[in-house]
């Protein structure tokens, strides 16, 4: 029996595909780029890196719970914007707005141009035998900028070609990168840990020009390095100590589906909460999958020391250049099993696009952020113009590129010690994230009508609303972490200011976090005072009429 | 100068209609403007089950309500996402599942009983305020509603008129959009929609002075951006491909006559602002399920527009 009637109207659709939805929840918590990235960085460790992925997965599926429910709630509402607006007020809604899904995006921009040299265009490069070119992009601070400034150029285009057609390289790059990584999980679960080292050799000498015994010389410098993290083990307390590290990799399936059908129920719910979490659980598995089979052809150790081979010395904690010239690389390492230049060109291709089809996010999001932004009046209309002959939004790129390019300077040159900042990168988007989860949690008893009348009205858990409970589990994560983070009491992530007298005392760091606050701080009380001479009360505007 | 206030896609929605009305002494406007799209999309059955016991289904959640007070909350809570509560019962509602006309008929009741309690709700609220209230039924509203609304004493229809706002500014209004999916009731092609525009643009003293108030955005605005759906009406690439459905005629008489402002809806997850040549188009957004009143304030100056400023009440 019909429990509801619907007539034919406007914007009544079905729902969508569940396995869509997980297609762009599965890239934003990209195995390849964030994931492998990130594990490199993280030899130094004491926790077991499977333990500590799937404790975090944990926490993070609250995360999950968290944004499904408000996106049911207040569906086609902007996002972390609107519900810290309404929810928490304007001012904080903007000022964690705009620091979390722009400013801190400029920052980003190098780490996905850092990325985008060791996993596509380096090994490319080599393949193809362009070695001076592989290995100026590989160890140079030239590489590193041109390569950001290559990335720049590319998620500019993706922007130009609008979300419609970045959707179908999205889904395209999905197909394509998961026949890349099952060739590099093939290859390494059927290879041999001597064929890998009589392979990582021959080849890294031929395609990078690296010395002979590349293995041994890396087991070295990794061991000089102190490479300790274990596939499994280390002990809850280090376990935990590894999470804030590897958030920088699975903290985000919430950039995935954002979508909730009008007259739909908790159905929907349900699909967001689907779509966000298996992407959650897949990456997972999946890593641990990948994770083991580096672990059986590569060596688990051996992995771990090329990691802190190369970023001890990338840090400069050492000025023993790494034996191996190229950042450790995996699914090169599994392409190195096969001799064919054509079977490693096409298993490095398709991995490729695990960047291609994840890049595009850096500026997607910013670009909404800044039109919001400026549709409130908070910016200049100007910034929310797009150009009418090809569809781009010139100013409020601009907005990101301009920045951009300065900060993928610093990083490059490592000016200010702007390599240390790494992290930053996922501590002010947990703040803003922090923000959105706080709402949550307090949304049944500060707009009780609208939640009642929500599609989530009867989820509980001992009679206490799942989105508050939900709240206060991935509320207390992030507190932990930024804990972590801004104290450092055990001197591991290097961009707080550390309470450990071994620390880093990385002010620089605080500064740069900070100085964005006070910039959208800056803005936000600047244009509402403008607004206000202008006549427009800012506080009037975003507030609810009385319904009387 | 004039100050006006407008909003769109209410959906039925008692508490967006109520602050609509409020919003003129809240944001000190001297004319409040509704878009199209009044009526709401769904009725809601509330299943008599004997005695005081009621079941409703909401949004997928069962609900068994007891007591008069259990059943006045349900009701509110169904109003207050814009849908309609029809009291029913178990046998009535084995035979509407076999008679769609029938439930046509009760959608039909059910939307008119509401639009007549709206105008009530005006006629007895704006007495003795001097403040104007202007409405142009959209593309989901039923032809019946024009009736009612006609009949109010402080709501006027301005649907294919020019209506003079002030001295210095007209306004010419329509709720008929370009072909949709789901083909509403105020559909029709884009070449006569042309015809429409340019039979109330003819008209006009003005038109650079003047206001477009049309629900359907222009034609790639970026007001108009609206998940790409398959045949079956099922969202594209999890609703990430968005493309615009927005009207090429009414792109085509803005470009020409380049008016001062358009005022647009039709598309909830549209909201913005676009100029195109010289005129600001706005699609304020919706989110009336959620009850909140999305809108825009304009200031009109002569010949520019002194202000505006998109708000979320």
């Amino acid at each position: 029996m019909s429990n509801l009637f619907v007539r034919k109207a406007t914007g009544l659709v079905r729902s969508w595909s569940v396995m869509d939805a997980f297609v762009y929840a599965f890239f934003s918590i990209n195995l390849i780029t964030l994931g492998l990235y990130s594990f490199s960085q993280m030899y130094y460790f004491g926790g077991g890196l499977i333990p500590a992925l799937i404790v975090s997965a944990i926490f993070i599926f609250f995360e999950v719970i968290v944004y499904a429910a408000l996106i049911a709630v207040m569906p086609r509402s902007g996002g972390d914007y609107v519900w810290q607006s309404r929810i928490l007020g304007g001012a904080i809604g903007f000022i964690l707005a705009v620091t979390g899904w722009w400013f801190i995006l400029w920052l980003w921009v190098p780490l996905y141009g850092d990325m985008f040299r060791h996993i596509v265009l380096v090994p490319l490069l080599g393949i193809l035998g362009a070695q001076e070119t592989a290995l100026w992009f590989a160890g140079t601070q030239n590489g590193a900028f041109t390569s950001s400034l290559i990335t720049l150029v590319i998620v500019s285009v993706f922007i130009a070609l609008g979300m419609k057609t970045y959707a179908r390289i999205q889904k395209f790059s999905f197909y394509g990168g998961m026949l890349g990584l099952l060739i590099v999980i093939v290859l390494l679960l059927t290879g041999s840990n001597e064929a890998f080292k009589a392979g990582l050799d021959s080849n890294a000498t031929a395609l990078f020009g690296a010395q002979p015994g590349v293995y041994d010389a890396t087991v070295t410098l990794g061991t000089n390095a102190g490479a300790a993290l274990p596939f499994t083990g280390g002990g809850i307390g280090l376990i935990f100590l590894t999470l804030p590290y590897l958030v920088f990799f699975n903290l985000w399936p919430n950039w995935g589906a954002t979508l909730y059908g009008e007259v739909r129920g908790a159905t929907d719910f349900k699909r967001n909460i689907t779509g966000m979490g298996a992407a959650l659980g897949v990456t997972t598995l999946l890593g641990i999958l990948l994770l083991y089979a580096i672990s059986k052809t590569i060596g688990w150790e051996f992995y771990v020391q090329a990691g802190g081979a190369w970023w001890n010395y990338a840090w400069g904690f050492s000025t023993d250049a790494p034996a191996l010239p190229v950042w450790p690389y995996p699914a090169l390492f599994a392409a190195f099993l096969s001799t064919s230049r054509v079977v490693q060109f096409i298993v490095i291709a398709l991995m490729s696009l695990w960047w291609f089809g994840w890049s595009g996010t850096v500026f997607l999001s910013s670009t909404r952020v800044i039109f919001a932004a400026a549709f409130d009046r908070l910016l200049p209309e100007k910034v929310a113009e797009v150009d009418e002959r090809t569809g781009t939004p010139i100013n409020a790129l601009l907005l990101m590129v301009i920045p951009s390019v300065l900060v993928a300077y610093l990083f490059a040159y490592n000016i200010a010690s702007f390599q240390t900042f790494t992290l930053c990168s996922t501590l002010v988007i947990a703040v803003t994230f922090l923000g959105t989860t706080i709402s949550a949690i307090v949304l049944p008893y500060t707009k009780p009508d609208l939640y009642k009348a929500s599609p989530i009205a009867k989820y509980n858990v001992l009679g206490i609303p799942l989105i508050t409970v939900s709240g206060v589990i991935f509320g207390g994560f992030l507190v932990f972490l930024l804990y972590q983070w801004i104290l450092d009491p055990n001197a591991l992530y290097g961009i707080g200011y550390s309470i450990n007298e071994a620390g880093y005392k990385n002010g620089a760091s605080l500064i740069y976090m900070g100085s964005m606050y006070v910039l959208a701080a800056i803005i936000y009380f600047g244009f509402k005072a403008y607004r206000k001479r202008g006549g427009i009360d800012m506080d009037k505007v975003q507030a609810e009429i009385p319904v009387e | 100068m004039t100050k006006l206030f407008f909003a769109t896609d209410i959906h039925g929605s008692d508490i967006c209609w109520t602050k609509f009305l409020n919003a003129g002494k809240f944001y000190d406007v001297d004319v409040l403007i509704l878009g199209g799209d009044m009526t709401g999309k769904a009725v809601v059955p509330v299943i008599h089950q004997g005695g005081k016991n009621y079941s409703i289904t909401l949004l997928e959640q069962n609900f068994d309500v007891t007591t008069d007070e259990e059943l006045q909350d349900m009701v509110k809570r169904v109003r207050s996402r814009g849908y309609y509560p029809y009291m029913t019962n178990p046998d009535e509602m084995a035979e509407l599942e076999k008679d769609p006309e029938r439930v046509h008929q009760i959608f039909l009741q059910e939307v008119l009983k509401v639009v007549q309690q709206w105008m009530d709700f005006a006629d007895k609220k704006l007495d003795g305020t001097d403040m104007k209230v202007y409405c142009s039924p959209g593309n989901d509203d039923m032809d019946e509603v024009d009736e009612i609304v006609r009949a109010s004493r402080r709501v006027l229809l301005v649907e294919g008129q020019v209506t003079p706002l002030d001295p210095h500014h007209e306004m010419i209004a329509s709720g008929w959009s370009n072909r949709t999916p789901w083909d509403t009731h105020r559909e029709e092609d884009e070449d006569q929609l042309e015809v429409r525009y340019e039979a109330m643009i003819s008209k006009l003293k003005d038109p650079r002075n003047a206001v477009f108030n049309i629900h359907v955005p222009p034609y790639k605005s970026n007001l108009d951006e609206a998940p790409e759906l398959d045949e079956n009406l099922r969202p594209k690439m999890a609703g990430q491909a968005l493309k615009p459905v927005g009207s090429t005629a009414l792109r085509k008489v803005i470009e020409n006559s380049q008016p001062l402002l358009g005022l647009h809806g039709h598309i909830h997850e549209g909201r913005g602002t676009s100029r195109i040549g010289k005129t600001l188009c706005i699609n304020p957004g919706s989110m009336y399920e959620q009850g909140t009143l999305l809108g825009a304030i304009v200031a009109l100056g002569k010949n520019k527009i002194e202000n505006y400023v998109l708000t979320s009440g």
